[in-house]
């Protein structure tokens, strides 16, 4: 009976995608190349469909969908780059739970699915936990990129841990070179590169447990443990191992600082940055060739493992239609994820996608790293509330750069963050 | 259809609205509910003499009203509830506790009055030195011109003018800001302008003052040359030197003008946030109240904190308000 | 004044280097950005845009054909031709080169260099290398070479090709070219007439003319690389035409009307609304963002162009009604009195009389929303676009251009002057009457 009951939902589904075509916007943050891409997955899912898709990008995603959802005027999905701002709509009624069935399809298909689901409930309007949010594109943040030739040519080799790292810095520094760029300048979100600089360094100096407690405020900013882990940022920060000195951090573009690594003689040895920063490299820049990366390392000495600090995208239904929730479900499918692998910037924690569809083998190492992490945990600044993780962690470490102490800055991080609970 | 179609039918429909309404009304009242004839001719005149002027007035007050007198009470409102998910509370004055007791609105606050301070005063003086300067020169208009040219350029743009100015490269570097490069040729050391502690406020205001000078300029050298010859004239026959007539005998004269590009220009700094938003983004201590307000709003989600500051810089003009009443009184008498 | 001498032969000199010095002040900033436009991403970077002009010294990274180009002479494998053509630059003149970038200018022109992984490379002062080696080159890449050389100055249009479509600037330069003949034509044509619609006809005649070509024949050379950027901005564009226009012209009117009851009609309370103008004068526009775009929901207007309208609308009102009013008061009592002696009603003497007389502040009042309404982003941000896409302004379109572009000071510099090229346009053309309606405060 229960056979025949799915069998008959199944159709029933299949004629309202074929019968019923409707339209459907998806609103995200993604433009440029990013957008052509999405545009491109997003024709696959119309072609199959017959749904009429629609994206919009837009730089100020994060204010853009707050005023859109409070206007009525929402787009059909919104596509959040931070969990935390996903929760406080999900909190405001503004979101639409997924479909029934969607957790457990997580929680069997997707590579440490159940953080993943995790990552995607929060609270709704009635009080009770819902999953609201399907993540579809994932980000690796711990890599350091490198030129390869300008390696070669001063004989250094790849860190494999972080006091090989720190020893190579060092060396730099005696070679007469400067060995990190850093730039911390991103407009309105100036400041975000050092937080995921001192969550990558919380995940390497501290258990994964006392990460998750940190990003839930559990122990709070001035604890010694994320003070020392500030510090440790500050350990790179030192006037010589930065392009343009600690004063130059703060005011250089993110957008601009990997261009160090190029310019000759080259102002820098290293980046740390996440996956997508290939695309500000200057034109023509082939990865793998020109440019390469390695694993942000563990430290040998602390037993941490390799953990991993990535983010993703989270799709949630901001104004409920069929569309919406076929689309959802049409993103479970491996060809979904395939069509934007098979592009550029793209990685997935999809166990059941065939890896030979990365578009370049650089990509596949990207993943490679995603697989090979024994702790993965999100970036903590998106998981927090965006007064925090989108306010004061951001300003608050744009002033740690500028010189003032570490605890200052988490001190008033945390008065912040008292302020808003 | 296609947006400029719709834009031209918008102004059709609009501005012939407008003045239908505006004829068809005054055509009621003089020819159908007051007419100026028969036995009640003089009280009709009056009458409609009465109400016309609220005809003249109806548009303007209803848009005025809803657009402008209606969203600060409404602010007031919102300033004193919380939301907690689509549940309203009143708070009372709760929001604005949690407000004081942020350091980020108290360096606001401050930067706030330093703009005031600042920006009017120096754009209404730099203005009335070129208006005077350039009054009498040959190429006076041209000179004119060129100074008032910044006025149409969005804050947008200027912010991106002025980064490049301030532009900063390490020393072994060859500096591409302007800035820098003097310092750098003048045997200094290049600056990160926009990080140095209190300072940077004053290059975030030069970009403003760079903006509204040709404003204050291109009005108040209308103003000057309002002036009447003869008393400009009687005072050289006295034997009064050029500063003496200037701000003796020119400047006196001209003040309820300066008063006018004084509160626009305080209009203008109060809007104030795209020039902050896009070259710091109220980092290194540059915050200013709509630009804190903005971000409270959008970013941190908090609408009753971010009323509260909109009420904030709402108290902080009616000084000046109260001063624009008065003065326009005056003047009306 | 003026022929009283000793005043001016006194100051004249200070008067004019120091009104000099302030528009050079003022001009600076400006030009840096117009300038840097031009110029390559590379040139920006090595020098300030004040030395645009002069060859500038740079260190370039070019690099060798790959290995598949090599050919055996003699048994000795050999890879040869010229560095700045590999690259696709001008030749210019090699002062230093090097292999290694730790020693970027460790060879003179014709030296030869010890390759890392066996061979020779030597490399002539015009760029012109050569490769030898015993064994087979190998490798997908051909070996980096650093040079330092004197790069003559460089301009380019390409930046505008990226940010506007390929070949816009050209084409719009042609069209706004035949656009002022056309004005002039026209302002020829009517030389002989006075009037304010004579005055501003010209101007709308060109304008039209401009617009009408570029629906026509198109501005943009076929699909440029990014086509999806200069989409955007041409939509931008006409968008913010739609926003603007209507902005502009509904104040005015509404304004007039209430202007000439506050400056002519005596009623209780005048005082009084005009000290409630005065006052709204100054109350900031933030305020008014989030109950206005609740007011627009719950009255069904949602986002879009209308409630943009009707938000700037009201936001410009009060300055309206505050210049038209100070303005109107300042027109002659005689003729308003005289008409009223000889029968003419108000709303008469509002259309026949005080409109005409006022079209100097009106024109300037006009000038100044437009420049407001164009430049405007956050009310068009709250009010206006939303998640279809459908409606952006230029302003936004340039934010969004910076977010993804915003490391590239060329870009970035081109897209910023793009943004302000119509305002200034405007500025320029408009100018006259801006200054005139000042500056006419008493009718002669």
């Amino acid at each position: 009976m229960k056979h025949v009951l799915l069998a008959g939902a199944a159709a029933l589904a299949l004629t309202a995608g074929s019968v019923r075509a409707e339209q459907l916007t998806v609103f995200g943050p993604w433009l440029g190349p990013d957008q052509e891409n999405v545009e491109k997955v997003l024709a696959a899912f119309a072609a199959e469909t017959g749904h009429d898709v629609r994206y919009v990008g837009s730089d100020s995603f994060e204010q853009q969908i707050v005023v859109d959802a409070e206007a009525g005027s929402a787009p059909n999905i919104a596509v959040f780059p931070q969990p935390g701002l996903a929760a406080d709509m999900a909190k405001r009624g503004f979101l639409t739970p997924l479909a029934e069935g969607t957790a457990e399809w997580i929680r069997d298909n997707y590579a440490a699915g159940q953080s993943w689901v995790d990552l995607g409930t929060y609270e709704g309007p009635d009080g009770q936990p819902h999953l609201y949010g399907f993540f579809y594109k994932v980000d690796v943040k711990s890599l350091v990129w490198y030129v390869p030739e300008n390696f070669e040519d001063a004989g250094y080799e790849i860190p494999q841990t972080m006091e090989e790292l720190k020893a190579l810095t060092e060396q730099i520094v005696a070679d007469g070179g400067t060995p990190w760029c850093i730039g911390l300048g991103s407009g309105g979100a100036t400041g975000w590169p050092a937080t995921d600089w001192v969550e990558d360094l919380m995940l390497r100096t501290q258990p994964p447990e006392v990460y998750d407690a940190w990003v839930k405020n559990e122990i709070p900013f001035t604890d010694e443990r994320v003070i020392a882990a500030i510090d440790e940022f500050g350990w790179f920060l030192r006037d010589e191992f930065v392009a343009g000195g600690r004063k130059a951090v703060a005011s250089t573009d993110f957008r601009d600082s990997p261009k160090g690594l190029f310019t000759s003689p080259p102002q820098c040895y290293m980046h740390r940055q996440a996956s997508f920063i290939p695309a500000f490299f200057p034109e023509g820049t082939v990865v793998g060739e020109d440019a390469d990366f390695f694993y942000f390392p563990a430290y040998e000495g602390k037993d941490l493992g390799k953990p991993v600090l990535g983010a993703g995208t989270l799709w949630a239904i901001t104004n409920e239609n069929q569309a919406a929730h076929d689309l959802i479900k049409w993103l479970q499918k491996p060809e979904a994820h395939e069509i934007w692998m098979g592009l550029k910037g793209f990685l997935t924690p999809h166990k059941g996608v065939d890896p030979s569809k990365f578009s370049d083998p650089t990509l596949r190492k990207m993943n490679d790293i995603l697989l090979a992490a024994t702790t993965f945990r999100f970036d903590g600044s998106d998981l927090m509330p965006g007064a925090i993780g989108a306010g004061a962690f951001w300003t608050g470490m744009v002033d740690y750069a500028g010189g003032k102490p570490a605890a200052e800055v988490a001190a008033e991080i945390q008065a912040a963050w008292d302020a808003i609970k | 259809m296609h947006p400029a179609l719709q834009g031209l039918i918008t102004i059709i429909i609009g501005v012939g609205g407008c003045v239908g309404y505006f004829w068809l009304s005054n055509l009621v009242l003089d020819k159908v509910l007051f007419p100026p004839r028969g036995p009640n001719a003089g009280r009709n005149i009056n009458r409609a003499n009465m109400i016309r002027p609220w005809l003249f007035l109806f548009p303007a007050l209803a848009a005025l009203g809803l657009y402008l007198a209606y969203p600060v009470f409404e602010t007031l409102r919102l300033s004193m509830i919380e939301r907690d998910g689509v549940e309203e509370h009143w708070v009372w004055f709760a929001n604005y506790a949690r407000m004081a007791a942020e350091p980020k609105f108290i360096e606001a606050l401050r930067n706030n009055f330093l703009w005031l301070l600042v920006v009017p005063a120096a754009s209404t003086a730099f203005g009335l030195l070129a208006a005077q300067l350039t009054d009498r020169l040959r190429w006076g208009n041209l000179a004119k011109s060129l100074i008032f040219m910044p006025m149409a350029i969005s804050f947008v743009g200027a912010a991106v003018i002025w980064k490049l100015v301030y532009d900063y490269r390490p020393i072994d570097q060859e500096q591409i800001g302007v800035l820098n490069a003097i310092v750098v040729a003048l045997g200094g050391e290049p600056q990160t302008w926009l990080q140095i502690p209190f300072w940077n406020n004053f290059f975030l205001m030069v970009v403003l003052i760079w903006i509204q000078t040709g404003f204050a300029m291109v009005i108040l050298s209308a103003a000057l040359r309002g002036i009447p010859e003869e008393t400009v004239e009687a005072a050289i026959v006295d034997g009064a030197n050029p500063f003496q007539i200037f701000f003796k005998i020119k400047v006196p004269q001209i003040r309820g003008t300066i008063v006018v590009v004084w509160t626009t220009i305080t209009l203008v700094v109060l809007k104030i946030f795209d020039i902050v938003f896009a070259m710091t983004n109220g980092q290194w201590g540059t915050q200013v109240l709509a630009n804190y307000m903005f971000d409270k709003l959008f970013r941190a989600n908090d609408w009753g904190v971010g009323s509260a500051s909109a009420m904030v810089i709402m108290v902080l003009v009616t000084p000046i308000l109260v001063w624009n009443v008065v003065n326009a009184r005056r003047e009306m008498k | 004044m003026d022929n009283i001498a000793g005043t001016r032969s006194a100051l004249g000199w200070a008067v004019n280097l120091s009104v000099l010095a302030l528009v050079l002040l003022w001009l600076f900033p400006t030009v840096g950005l117009f300038v840097s436009s031009f110029r390559t991403a590379d040139q920006i970077a090595t020098t300030g845009w004040w030395k645009a002009l002069v060859p500038a010294e740079q260190n370039l990274t070019l690099r060798t054909a790959p290995p598949e180009t090599q050919r055996e002479e003699n048994g000795r494998y050999v890879i040869a031709g010229n560095l700045f053509l590999e690259d696709g630059r001008e030749p210019a003149e090699i002062s230093a080169w090097g292999i290694s970038s730790r020693a970027i200018d460790a060879y003179r022109p014709g030296e030869t260099a010890e390759l890392r992984r066996g061979g020779t490379i030597t490399v002539e002062a015009n760029g012109d290398y050569r490769m030898e080696s015993a064994e087979p080159f190998t490798g997908s890449r051909g070996q980096r070479v650093f040079v330092t050389a004197e790069i003559p100055p460089e301009f380019t249009l390409e930046n505008y090709d990226k940010v506007l479509g390929k070949g816009v600037v050209k084409r719009l330069a042609v069209y706004a070219l035949a656009a002022l003949i056309f004005a002039f034509a026209v302002r020829w044509s009517l030389r002989d007439r006075e009037g304010w619609l004579v005055a501003a006809l010209p101007t709308v005649a060109g304008l039209a003319l401009l617009v009408a070509l570029s629906l026509v024949f198109g501005l943009s050379e076929g699909e440029a690389e990014g086509a999806q950027t200069t989409d955007n901005m041409s939509r931008a564009f006409f968008s913010t035409l739609t926003v603007v226009i209507p902005a502009t012209v509904i104040p005015i009117t509404i304004a007039a009307f209430a202007a000439y009851a506050l400056a002519w009609m005596e009623f209780p309370g005048r005082a009084l609304l005009i000290a409630a103008v005065v006052g709204l004068l100054v109350v900031p526009l933030q305020l008014a963002l989030i109950p206005l775009l609740k007011l627009h929901l719950a009255i069904g207007i949602g986002k879009g162009y209308l409630g943009v309208w009707l938000a700037h609308t009201g936001f410009g009102l009060p300055l309206a009604i505050y210049l038209l009013r100070n303005y109107m008061v300042g027109l002659p009592r005689d003729i308003i009195e005289c008409a009223k002696v000889d029968g003419a009603t108000d709303f008469q003497i509002f259309a026949r009389i005080v409109l005409p007389l006022s079209f100097p502040a009106l024109a300037s009042f006009a000038i100044f929303q437009f420049l407001w309404t164009w430049n405007d982003l956050l009310v068009a941000k709250v009010f206006l676009i939303d998640a279809t896409g459908e409606t952006t302004v230029m302003t936004n379109a340039i934010v969004e251009l910076l977010g993804t572009r915003g490391g590239n000071w060329e870009i970035l510099a081109t897209a910023a002057f793009v943004s302000m090229a119509v305002p200034l346009v405007v500025f320029f053309a408009m100018q006259k009457y801006l200054v005139r309606g000042l500056l006419a405060g008493s009718v002669k």
